[in-house]
């Protein structure tokens, strides 16, 4: 029995041996293949940390990509507003809490230079209170010099950058702006005041990256461009300014000066009024006695005596003449003399004119031909004064051409007026003549007129009477080439 | 009469103006004249008891509740500067109520909840309570525990859609609105009743990295160890950086890459941002992590916060449609409220905008939308084998409330 105990309990203990071998076994393989499992969880979490790293990466890129995208945008829209704008406090002015927020930032200041009180001025502040303020401005101003030194280095100093100058303390700055990260930009137009763009953010979540300093530096180049145009616009203003203020007190002197000039002239026309008619009656006088005597109706005259009678009979008849024609230049230049404006028509006058002329053109052997526009309008004009002018320029042509020569009268007409030309193949005039011709008792020095007499008044009735007639009056010639004299007058509408 | 609702917005400069304009489209949204209550949300810029007054003399002075934001989500998009007004025309069928609590930092969290229910819960007797919404700027481990108090009053199962609008090292303050008080260091809170239809979503969109790990050592919201190593070694490991180059980076990369808790049974991992690198080494997150918990470090993509979006939108969608009945869905009008981590826009940037436009194909364009960035959220994603007794806390998750329809 109990050897059969003996064989049961051997070959149980031999199944049981056995069977912890394979369990044996079995624990081995599972731990062989929990290693496996471990190894490969051990794998697959260094994947994740790869996968975790390039992502992180990414976001960073992807993340620095659009703000830089969305700064762009508002920089641009930022530069459009204070491009255009031209006055100093107005630049500032444009730079609203809401560009700056977009920008990433929530406080902002400016300060320019004030060369006459010799420290720096604020311009901009955003996100400061006024006491603030004050004290950011009072900070600046007592490290003035170290601020000076780093605008002359012309970079930009930031909470990352932090290229510190002995006087520039990036704790020191973030204390007394109040902000966690800043950028501090130079404001450097080419000519003027130079200035502190300060820009920064109370929140720590907020990092400043190299692209928002290069972003706030391109906004400082831009301040400072539109502070050089505001700059350059004040100078030309200035000097606009300047130049209509001499322009304005010049007007001014000429104005005083012409109505000085109309005086005399007034005063001029006066006395030659006055005297020509206390020398009409004299005159008057002298020609009738001259003419009584003349016709010997108080006995023979010897010849000479009657010679020197006719002569004192001629000249009185000039200086008649004369005189009609100063008291005629004087009422006109006074407005005393009483045109019968209406319409007329030039065809009549230039045949009647025309007419009267003829027989001195035929003394001298010269063609006169006539050109009138068909339908000529009618112009505005008193006949007499017309015939006068018609009659001075004629007159002066048929003096001026020598014999066999050409005389032409032209007129053509527009909306608004008649042109009339009257052309010579004269001797012509010099151009320094051109410009005195029509002043009183001018006379051109040539042949003609150191042979024949005249009082130089002829041109400046004619003159008077054109521009009476709200009409223009101009001369061309040249020496030997004839002379052509235009005058315009209005026609009837 | 059935559930009324009208929004308006407007992005005047001043408070005035832009109040009455967003008033007055709102009113021009309604069919009914009556206005119950007003909803606001505002960019902080324009917080001011002026643009409350103005509200109030537009609308006749309806109760009042809402918050600033650093950017409003509306139909148009993304903005910085506006303010959005709902103005709600509530059938007797709904009741709904508000409440404020004050003061938070005097008071634990667990408290202050239990002091907001109890405040809600005191017009609030008689009907069947369904939903709640809150508003909090206490810090966010704080809210995780005012949230717990309120469950402890309100339900554990109670569906609770919080935004909290404090981050931890958020440089800008936010502000509360309640009735004409612009309140800071409060929370708000509205509790829903009656036959209300309703559906909410909740999705971020990460997805875990690498190999499981364990915390091996934490008390509430310090995660001291995990695998045994100091806590911040699994951050040192992925990025391979030093400490003081992850102290530099921390923010993002805490945002970015958060741990992710994983919950058995469910394909959504709880994600939890830490804040801040204590001195040996431990983590502080914004929410409590158990120890024991199995982690992972997270990550995500556009594409998926994109998918997250849908997912939520989709299943707000499919809980309202559940929930509502065939008179109320022809009659009732409807509104989308979005609430949104502020992490999310650090991922998805300038195509933030996309996921309006998600959430618009999936409830239709016309459908009235408004929301705002938060820093963390809790909407209920039926993770209670994680905490059985807690409303759950998301980071990076957008949370979607549909009302009416």
């Amino acid at each position: 029995m109990s050897f059969l105990l003996v064989i049961i309990a051997v070959t149980a203990a031999a199944a049981m041996a056995a069977i912890l071998s394979i369990k044996i076994e079995t624990v081995k393989r599972l731990q062989i293949n929990l290693n496996r499992l471990k190894r490969s969880l051990d794998e697959m979490d260094e994947q994740a940390k790869l996968i975790v790293r390039t992502d992180m990466e990414l976001n960073k890129v992807q993340q620095e990509l659009d703000k830089r995208t969305a700064s762009l945008a508002t920089l641009q829209k930022l530069s459009r507003s204070i491009s255009g704008v031209l006055e100093v406090k107005a630049i500032f002015k444009g730079i609203k809490a809401s560009y700056l927020q977009e920008f990433g930032f929530d406080k902002s200041c400016a300060y320019l230079w004030n060369e006459r009180e010799g420290n720096f001025l604020e311009v901009l502040s955003i996100g400061y209170t006024e006491e603030e303020a004050g004290a950011i401005t009072q900070y600046i101003n007592s490290k003035k010099h170290g601020y000076w030194d780093w605008l002359l280095r012309e970079r930009p100093f930031s909470s990352i950058s932090k290229q510190e100058n002995k006087f520039l303390k990036a704790e020191e700055i973030e204390s007394v702006f109040k902000t966690s990260s800043f950028i501090i930009s130079p404001i450097l137009p080419a000519e003027g005041s130079k200035g502190i763009l300060f820009v920064g953010t109370a929140n720590p979540e907020v990092a400043i990256t190299e692209g928002d300093e290069e972003l706030i530096t391109v906004l400082a180049n831009q301040i400072s461009q539109s502070l050089e145009n505001a700059r350059l616009f004040e100078k030309a203003w200035t000097t606009q300014q300047s130049l209509e203020k001499n322009v304005e007190e010049r007007t001014h002197e000429l104005t005083v000066a012409l109505n000085e000039v109309r005086k005399v002239s007034k005063r001029k026309t006066d006395f030659i009024s006055s005297v020509s008619h206390e020398l009409r009656t004299p005159l008057t006088s002298v020609k009738g006695y001259a003419s009584i005597l003349l016709e010997e109706k108080l006995g023979k005259l010897p010849t000479a005596a009657k010679e020197r009678l006719e002569k004192i009979n001629h000249h009185s008849d000039e200086l008649v003449h004369m005189v009609n024609d100063l008291l005629d230049i004087a009422r006109i230049e006074s407005g005393k003399t009483v045109m019968k404006i209406e319409g007329q028509n030039l065809n009549e006058i230039i045949a009647t004119v025309s007419d009267l002329i003829m027989i001195q053109c035929k003394n001298k052997n010269i063609e006169l031909k006539t050109d009138i526009q068909k339908n000529l309008p009618q112009v505005m004009a008193d006949r007499n004064q017309l015939e006068r002018v018609f009659i001075n320029l004629l007159g002066n042509a048929v003096k001026f051409t020598p014999e066999k020569g050409k005389i032409s009268l032209k007129a053509k007409g527009n909306d608004e007026a008649v042109e009339v030309a009257i052309a010579d193949s004269g001797i012509g005039m010099p151009p320094d003549a051109l410009t005195h011709l029509f002043e009183e008792f001018y006379r051109v020095d040539n042949a003609v007129n150191q042979q024949v007499k005249g009082t130089g008044l002829g041109l400046s009735l004619v003159k008077h009477i054109v521009e009476a007639h709200k009409g223009k009056i101009w001369v061309e010639s040249a020496v030997g080439r004839g002379s052509t004299f235009y005058f315009t007058l209005p026609i009837k509408q | 009469m059935p559930l009324d609702i009208g929004i308006g917005l407007s992005t005047e400069k001043d408070y005035s103006l832009a109040a009455k304009e967003a008033v007055k489209m709102a009113s021009m949204d309604m069919v009914s004249e009556k206005v119950d209550m007003a909803i606001v949300f505002s960019s902080r810029d324009l917080a001011s008891i002026g643009l409350l007054k103005s509200i109030a003399l537009s609308t006749g002075g309806v109760p009042l509740i809402g918050c600033s934001a650093t950017a409003l989500l509306t139909p148009h998009g993304i903005i910085k500067h506006g303010v959005a007004v709902v103005l709600l025309s509530i059938p007797e069928t709904i009741q709904t109520t508000i409440a404020c609590i004050q003061e938070l930092k005097n008071k634990r969290g667990s408290e202050s909840g239990r002091e907001l229910a109890d405040r809600l819960l005191a017009d609030f007797k008689e009907t069947r309570r369904v939903m709640g919404l809150v508003f909090s700027d206490s810090s966010t481990e704080d809210a995780a525990n005012l949230i717990a108090g309120m469950r402890e009053r309100l339900g554990k199962m109670f569906p609770i859609l919080v935004g909290s609008l404090s981050g931890n090292r958020q440089p800008h303050r936010t502000y509360l609105y309640f009735n004409h008080n612009v309140l800071m260091d409060s929370a708000l809170g509205m509790l829903w009743g009656g036959r209300l239809n309703f559906g909410m979503g909740s999705c971020h969109g990460w997805k875990p990295l690498g190999k499981p790990r364990t915390v091996t050592k934490s008390q509430a919201n310090i995660v001291e160890e995990i695998d045994g190593e100091y806590a911040l070694k699994i951050y040192e490991e992925y990025f391979g950086a030093s400490v003081s180059e992850l102290r530099k980076n921390f923010r993002i990369i805490s945002m970015l890459y958060p741990l992710g808790i994983s919950i058995d049974s469910e394909k959504e991992y709880l994600l939890r941002n830490a804040v801040a690198i204590e001195e040996n080494g431990s983590l502080r997150f914004q929410a409590d992590i158990k120890q024991g918990s199995i982690v992972k470090l997270m990550l995500a993509t556009k594409e998926s916060c994109f998918e997250a979006t849908r997912r939520a939108a989709e299943e707000a969608k499919r809980n309202l449609a559940g929930l509502s009945n065939e008179s109320a869905k022809t009659l009732n009008k409807r509104i989308v409220f979005v609430f949104e981590s502020l992490s999310r826009q650090m991922l998805l940037n300038k195509d933030s905008a996309q996921e309006i436009k998600i959430i618009k194909d999936a409830f239709g364009p016309d459908t009235p939308l408004i929301g705002l960035y938060t820093y963390g959220g809790q909407a209920p994603l039926n993770l209670g084998s994680y905490y059985s007794d807690q409303s759950h806390f998301h980071n990076q998750a957008i949370s979607i409330l549909a009302l009416g329809g």
